[in-house]
């Protein structure tokens, strides 16, 4: 049943994140989704541009999206970039929106006419490849390994633009992870906010975010945390070492990409997962 | 600079919420003071304000408390708040649009490091058509030797595990810049009457 979609890495996938990318295309791969990626993309603006120029910030994904409409004809684009995902489907659907139409695709220079879909990385795992079938592609099933999956605030809200179901009680990624035989503890900070790009200022008011929800994630029984975001997981990684300096009793709990995880249950190439890149050792869990 | 005075501390300015609601299409004179926004917001207790408090200074035109508080350059774009309101106020992008206005007004805080950090961001995504983490980290560092020690920890850590791309990579550049100029062409077109009460661009006041 292979299955072919348009493919957005955005820059976090060919900088900080790389193991993201790499994860990613291996359990497509093997997973028999066909991945094209977009032709000469270029950023989607994030938070920089949607905080100060708010028609380019819908005009640079709806420029994406108008190359997959009509230049590769496809009618779904995988963007695993947690950010990235919320720029284009916020994008996707302002641009259909009247009074805001006409401006963007000025901006744009073509007509984007709405037709494609827009997916992220549990998207691409629970609805593209499908539960039951993931299930039966699992050669390596965990052990019932104790995950907290977190979605943070860019994969579900708002709902408006994400389409998400349930935005503040998501269950689509703990749906995939107990596909790969793990169990997935419930929790009280699956969409709290880890901070974002205020690590980059505001370090303290971020670590003590961090601490709080990880915090959660181990008195709830987690062995590890799962997550979809370049963000979300380098603010989850990256602090870690700080909250242990002001808490020493502290136990560091290890910050797993969804593909990653995929990847290891369904055996892709170990190089592929890019384990040695976090900062907090996963290979444990991860064996 | 001289923005602050022009703009003078406290005269309120009655018609902010529909200046606002112009801008970004919320709007805030529905908001009937739950809290819901401030309940859920994440930075609310970072800062001296928090959102449902910004959401009564315009609708009182407090100009003063809205743009000046270092609130808005805390707010991580969560949309906590714009998923949560009974309203259905998008409180995330009211957020934003004082962003706007204070950035055109040239009314930042002192200490409001975020917004260093989004312009430095947006320069490199116009420069290179994607963004280039590494630039963006130096320089938002450079020059605050505090922030900079505050994040060595973090930066040797993304080091030693090679998560650091050293040369930027291009996208397309000539697309993301006409879309830079005609979208800045089309928000001059389209001023907000606080940049209007400047008599920015050949506008006068009513
Ligand atoms: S949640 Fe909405 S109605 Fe309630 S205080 Fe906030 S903005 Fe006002
Ligand atoms: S979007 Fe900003 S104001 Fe709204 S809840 Fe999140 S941090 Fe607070």
């Amino acid at each position: 049943m292979s299955k072919l979609l348009a493919y957005y890495p955005g820059c976090s996938l060919h900088g900080s994140a790389e193991e993201l990318e790499s994860s990613f295309k291996a359990t497509a791969d093997a997973l028999e989704i066909e991945l094209k990626e977009i032709p000469q993309w270029s950023c989607c603006g994030n938070t920089a541009v949607h905080s100060a120029n708010r028609l380019l910030a819908l005009a640079l994904p709806t420029h994406e999206l108008a190359k997959v409409e009509q230049d590769m004809q496809l009618d779904a684009v995988a963007i695993p970039c947690a950010g990235c995902f919320n720029r284009f489907a916020t994008s996707n659907v302002e641009s259909q929106e009247p009074e805001k139409a006409g401006h963007i695709s000025d901006v744009v220079g073509r007509e984007y006419n709405g037709s494609v879909a827009v997916h992220n990385l549990v998207d691409v795992y629970h609805d593209d490849v499908g539960l039951e079938e993931l299930k039966a592609r699992v050669t390596r099933p965990f052990q019932g390994l104790k995950v907290a999956c977190y979605y943070g605030c860019l994969l579900t809200r708002p709902p408006k633009a994400t389409l998400a179901g349930d935005p503040e009680y998501p269950t689509h990624m703990e749906e995939v992870a107990e596909a790969l035989g793990c169990n997935p503890i419930d929790w009280n900070c699956k969409t709290d906010c880890c901070g974002s790009g205020l690590a980059l200022c505001e370090t303290a008011m971020v670590i003590e975010l961090v601490h709080r929800l990880l915090r959660d994630a181990r008195a709830c029984g987690a062995e590890a945390i799962v997550c979809a975001c370049p963000l979300c997981q380098m603010n989850l990684d990256t602090t870690q070492r700080e909250i242990a300096k002001a808490h020493p009793d502290w136990e560091p709990i290890p910050i797993i990409y969804l593909s990653q995880l995929v990847g290891r249950a369904i055996e892709v190439e170990e190089s592929m997962l890019g384990l040695k890149k976090l900062i907090v050792d996963a290979r444990a869990v991860m064996a | 600079m001289s923005t602050a005075s022009s703009m003078s501390a406290c005269t309120p300015q009655p018609d902010l919420a529909q200046t606002i609601g112009r801008g970004c299409g919320a709007n805030v004179c529905k908001c009937y003071q739950c809290k819901k926004c401030s309940n859920g917001c994440p930075v609310a207790a970072y800062a001296d304000l928090h959102p449902s408090q910004i959401m009564r200074a315009i609708q009182l035109g407090q100009v003063d408390l809205a743009l000046d508080e270092k609130f808005i350059w805390l707010c991580t774009g969560c949309q906590t708040c714009t998923t949560r309101c009974p309203q259905g106020i998008d409180v995330a992008a009211v957020m934003d649009e004082l962003r706007i206005i204070a950035r055109r007004e040239d009314r930042i805080p002192d200490g409001a490091a975020l917004a260093n950090v989004l312009r430095l961001n947006a320069d490199s995504i116009k420069r290179w058509g994607r963004l280039y983490e590494v630039e963006l980290v130096t320089r938002s560092l450079l020059g605050n030797r505090k922030k900079m020690k505050s994040y060595v920890p973090v930066g040797r850590q993304m080091m030693a595990k090679r998560k650091i791309r050293l040369l930027p990579e291009l996208g397309d550049r000539a697309a993301v810049k006409r879309m830079v100029s005609s979208s800045e062409r089309i928000a001059e077109a389209n001023p907000t009457p606080l940049e209007r009460g400047r008599g920015r661009g050949g506008y006068s006041h009513e």
